[in-house]
């Protein structure tokens, strides 16, 4: 049976003890360490491709990994102050990234269907792993936002757990990109942006049940 | 007496910092807000057992308050997280229906409270997910009676139910 109100309030209030309030501050400090360690980790492992230490990769390669990092930093952003549950929260910022990032593979499938190269880009040899390493560099980033979620109080868990896979995609493609040598838009728009889709995939049926409280 | 936000907001951060006297106070007065905002949306034989969940969920997760916000849409957003999972586990109840009981309407009408209510939420589903959620889940009607009552059929019903559950879930911080 429940206690009555008075005493629960007074139970409450015999329980209370300073706390030291959850800062969306200190889960962005949490999510820029994920990255690096990321990074870091992708340098030691596979290396940094001198087309990215020398400047003479394509712009596809700049403007796709630059579009990565920025929905990366956008996703995990929203995800850490969804810690803090407020209604009026949004995650409009994050909604924009991703249309923008879309631009490229929906770029990439449209050119390639009309030139006829569709078939060539998705039996890439390389393709898969690709993929596959881009999504396994994003666990750190995943890990990072799962624990931070469930210090905090998030109320929106779907939206949550598609953000956490979005943000870890994301950054673990991104680091991975910093290593991958080919630098074409088919090669970049489906095997480093649509992955980033299923990790986010993913989030939303893997994460809520890891969150709930 | 009713309290108003700043107010609240000072007697939050106070309790973050161990003010036991600021926090009995908050939560009379958390009491209360929650009373009135829950009247209208949850069968009164139920009200006390919402109240104080969502009382124990703020006082679990009062950590994530951010003192540089405002405090009702955080407690709100709360509340309704709550009310979510009640809506979710609550079918039948053997006792007084709502239709039945006397309830006082919120007075609180302000810009906030509107806000952040949960008829903001309600309002966003189609009718015919609103009206099954309300007579099964508010009300306390049986899935067969519920549709009885809106011409649906039983199982129509409970798609219903689950699809009107599942997009609240998903509107649970939203504002407007």
């Amino acid at each position: 049976m429940k206690k009555a109100n008075q005493t629960l309030i007074d139970d409450l209030t015999e329980d209370l003890q300073p706390i030291r309030p959850v800062r969306a501050s200190h889960g962005a400090l949490w999510v820029a360490g994920a990255a690096l360690l990321t990074i870091a980790l992708v340098a030691l492992l596979l290396g940094v491709w001198e087309g990215v230490t020398s400047a003479t990769a394509s712009p596809f390669f700049f403007i796709t990994n630059g579009l990565l990092a920025a929905l990366g930093g956008a996703a995990a952003w929203t995800v850490v102050r969804m810690a803090n549950p407020q209604v009026g929260n949004s995650a409009g910022p994050t909604l924009w990234s991703t249309l923008i990032l879309a631009i490229i593979p929906a770029s990439a499938i449209i050119t390639q269907a009309v030139h006829g190269g569709l078939g060539e880009v998705m039996t890439d040899e390389h393709g898969l792993d690709c993929a596959l390493q881009g999504t396994a560099f994003g666990i750190i980033t995943a890990a990072v936002l799962i624990v931070w979620l469930r210090r905090g109080a998030p109320v929106s868990l779907p939206a949550a757990g598609t953000l956490t896979g979005f943000a870890a995609g994301a950054i673990g493609t991104f680091a991975y990109g910093l290593a991958c040598p080919i630098d074409t838009l088919p090669h970049l728009a489906i095997w480093h942006c649509l992955p980033v889709g299923f990790c986010a995939l993913l989030g939303r049926f893997a994460v809520p049940g890891l969150i709930r409280w | 007496m009713q309290q108003d936000e700043p107010t609240l907001a000072r007697l939050m951060a106070a309790a973050q910092t161990g003010d036991r006297a600021a926090y009995r106070t908050l939560l009379t007065e958390v009491k209360r807000w929650l009373e009135q905002y829950f009247r209208r949306r949850v069968a009164p034989q139920q009200l006390d057992d919402l109240v104080q969940e969502v009382m124990l969920a703020m006082h679990n997760k009062r950590a994530t308050r951010d003192t540089s916000r405002a405090f009702l849409p955080w407690l709100a957003a709360i509340a309704r997280y709550r009310w979510l999972d009640h809506l979710r586990g609550v079918y039948r109840s053997q006792e007084q229906s709502m239709e039945d009981a006397d309830f006082v309407a919120p007075g609180e009408e302000d810009a906030l409270y509107a806000r952040l209510s949960l008829d903001r939420l309600l309002v966003q589903l189609p009718d015919k997910q609103r009206s099954v959620i309300d007579l099964v889940k508010i009300c306390g009607l049986s899935i067969s009676e519920a549709a009885a009552r809106t011409g649906q059929s039983e199982s129509l019903v409970k798609i219903n139910i689950h699809r009107g559950l599942k997009r609240l879930t998903s509107l649970v911080e939203k504002a407007n």
